[in-house]
């Protein structure tokens, strides 16, 4: 079974006055990849950095291995972290940068030389050591950067938004590299992102957050297909959400339709929110279908075209590999398990 | 597309260069290889007098001596006081770090010779600091002024050379801490350094450049200047400066032309040294 390497509880921290990250409860098994995911000013960072002990929680612990470490320095704790902005040391080489974290721990120079060079073949950067910082690239420093984290062997690998500043070839490959390199070491990563097809790609677990508290806790396809509140849902992927009435079990009804649904849970009769991803959303013949509508515009996507169907005032978005002309009438379908019910918002 | 045009707003100040500093200095380069009576070209002739002297002359190298060794004293004792200076306002939370800067330049507003000679009388044997330590006993602390030592140092003018120029230290040290990215701070401590650590293998090196320009800027007036040696050091002491000011006022413009010289010389190598440091001249303000 996992073990539990780092708890958060009931972890506050507020800048004047206001709370940027309040009452989080999280813990973190080992060798997992989790990320936690929202829109800046979530808290997110602000989350990493009190792991990472550069800020203390204003009340609540972070516990690892069981031990309370509030008031641990960083330089004390088995985490290192990948900056944001890669913070590599300007003054220092490629190998003297990597070195750095092993220097301080005072490991014998050959032992040093030979991490340094496995590190940076990991990174896929052999023969880089004598190199100037400043010479290399955005892509290459960041690989540095990762090399001199883990060099270290920390228990737990923060990353601060690591490939916000790549283009998107480099940072498609780089989230295939980050993954591969998290089960190889066996160390826990976690990851902070706004990007939400990052978090995907990579996680084993995705906390998603907005104004400083947990939305949802849950694995990628978990928090896709079971998104708890209407921001989780639009937030990951895109939805159509419509409201609706959970008439008795298997029964929803909305758009003035019943459908058949599998979601539990509700009170009979109780208001709820309907999520539906575009592409479960298939277009059939108007006549019989449960939903009609007139397509309002299509986008070409690529992979697929992006329909808005409008139906009864309420607008639809539907991924589809087929386009239908503008102005058409459509009829749309949606299979029951693919219904998803919220809980609405108290707000 | 104007550059052209732009360019001629240049031609005053060339003129101005040319008259004021290109023909003076040339004129020192051919008065070094004379021998006149100050600029009577009249009956000047030609001679290498002021070469042979310049490498002959016990005078010289004592004055260098002395320069060197008080003006190396007072830059090691403005680094010593400039940089915590630099770095705790570098550091503070103060919200307007530059009024503190500011008051370390305010005292350079009065005139330096005002100050130094100010510090003269408060440094004198008949001072009231000197009264009063005399009455409680402490006058043996008192040889600060008029008492020289072989070495050449000299406290009364190392004291003032620090009060002058401990701004020129300050300044730029301060200018570099305050761009060092924080985070650098942290990615040092988050490898295992702690803060003394992190303050010698991150913050001192990412400094260096700060540190190398003040220490030019204080090093390069304390050695070439001649006021402060001539008010503070009783005027027994011979410095390179108050050198050079004797032989302008014996008329020996030509041994004072070459020792300006090899000043410049010095000064100029020294801003080579600045410009290969700090490339950028981010230090310089």
């Amino acid at each position: 079974m996992a073990k539990k390497l780092i708890e958060l509880r009931n972890v506050t921290k507020t800048y004047d006055g206001s709370a940027v990250v309040d009452n989080i409860n999280l813990y973190i098994n080992e060798n997992e990849f989790i990320t936690l995911l929202g829109p800046s000013g979530c808290g997110k960072t602000t989350t990493l950095r009190m792991i990472g002990g550069f800020e203390k929680p204003d009340s609540g612990e972070i516990i690892l291995n069981g031990e309370i470490v509030n008031e641990l320095p960083p330089y004390e704790r088995p985490i290192n972290t990948v900056f944001q902005r890669y913070a590599l040391f300007p003054h220092l080489n490629v190998f003297d940068n990597i070195a750095f974290g092993l220097k301080n721990q005072k490991v014998p120079k050959e032992e040093i030389a030979e991490r340094v060079e496995t590190a940076l073949k990991l990174v896929s950067l052999p023969n880089f050591a004598f190199r100037k910082v400043s010479n290399l690239s955005g892509g290459q420093q960041q690989r540095i950067a990762i090399a001199r984290a883990i060099v270290n062997r920390p228990k737990i690998l923060l990353l601060d938004e690591p490939l916000a500043a790549l283009d998107l070839k480099l940072r498609q490959n780089m989230q295939y590299e980050l993954k591969e390199m998290q089960r190889k070491l066996g160390i826990t990563f976690i990851y902070v992102t706004h990007d939400q097809e990052e978090a995907l790609t990579m996680s084993d677990t995705i906390v998603v957050m907005k104004d400083g508290v947990i939305q949802q806790i849950g694995t990628p396809t978990g928090i896709y297909n079971e998104p708890k509140n209407r921001f989780v849902a639009r937030f990951i992927g895109e939805s159509n959400i419509i409201e609706g009435i959970y008439v008795r079990q298997n029964l929803v009804s909305f758009m003035g339709v019943e459908f058949d649904c599998v979601d539990i849970g509700f009170e009979d009769g109780e208001k709820v929110d309907v999520v539906i991803r575009p592409e479960d959303l298939d277009l059939i013949d108007p006549k019989g279908a449960k939903l009609v509508g007139v397509v309002s515009s299509s986008i070409f996507k690529g992979v697929h075209f992006e329909l808005c169907v409008m139906v009864q005032e309420k607008e639809f978005v539907i991924h589809t590999y087929e386009n239908k002309p503008v102005g058409q009438t459509v009829g749309l379908r949606v299979d029951s398990y693919e219904i998803h019910l919220m809980k609405v918002d108290k707000e | 597309m104007n550059i052209k045009k732009l360019g001629r707003l240049v031609v005053p100040y060339l003129i101005w260069m040319c008259v004021l500093v290109g023909l003076p200095l040339i004129i020192m380069v051919v008065l070094t290889f004379l021998k006149s009576n100050a600029l009577d070209l009249s009956t000047a002739e030609f001679s290498f007098d002021s070469w042979r002297l310049l490498f002959s002359d016990l005078t010289v190298r004592t004055a260098l001596k002395n320069s060197v060794v008080n003006a190396g004293i007072a830059t090691i004792i403005c680094f010593i006081i400039g940089y915590p200076v630099a770095y705790i306002v570098a550091n503070s939370n103060f919200s307007n770090k530059l009024i503190i800067l500011v008051l370390t330049v305010i005292p350079m507003w009065s005139n330096s010779l005002l100050r130094n000679n100010a510090i003269a009388n408060l440094l004198s044997e008949r001072s009231i600091v000197n009264d009063v330590l005399n009455n409680i006993g402490l006058s043996f602390i008192w040889p600060i002024r008029g008492v020289f030592y072989d070495s050449g140092f000299s406290p009364a003018v190392v004291i003032g050379l620090v009060l002058t120029y401990l701004p020129f230290m300050i300044l730029p040290i301060y200018t570099v801490l305050e761009k060092i990215d924080k985070s650098l701070l942290e990615a040092s401590m988050d490898l295992g350094a702690n803060k003394v650590k992190t303050f010698f293998r991150v913050t001192f090196p990412l400094s260096i450049k700060g540190v190398t320009t003040g220490i030019i800027m204080v090093f390069l007036p304390s050695f070439s200047g001649f006021a402060i040696p001539k008010i503070l050091g009783s005027g027994n002491l011979v410095f390179i400066g108050t050198l050079i000011d004797s032989r302008f006022m014996n008329r020996n413009y030509n041994f004072g032309s070459l020792l300006s010289l090899v000043i410049l010389l010095i000064i100029f190598g020294s801003m080579a040294l600045i410009f290969k440091v700090d490339k950028e001249g981010e230090t310089l303000i």
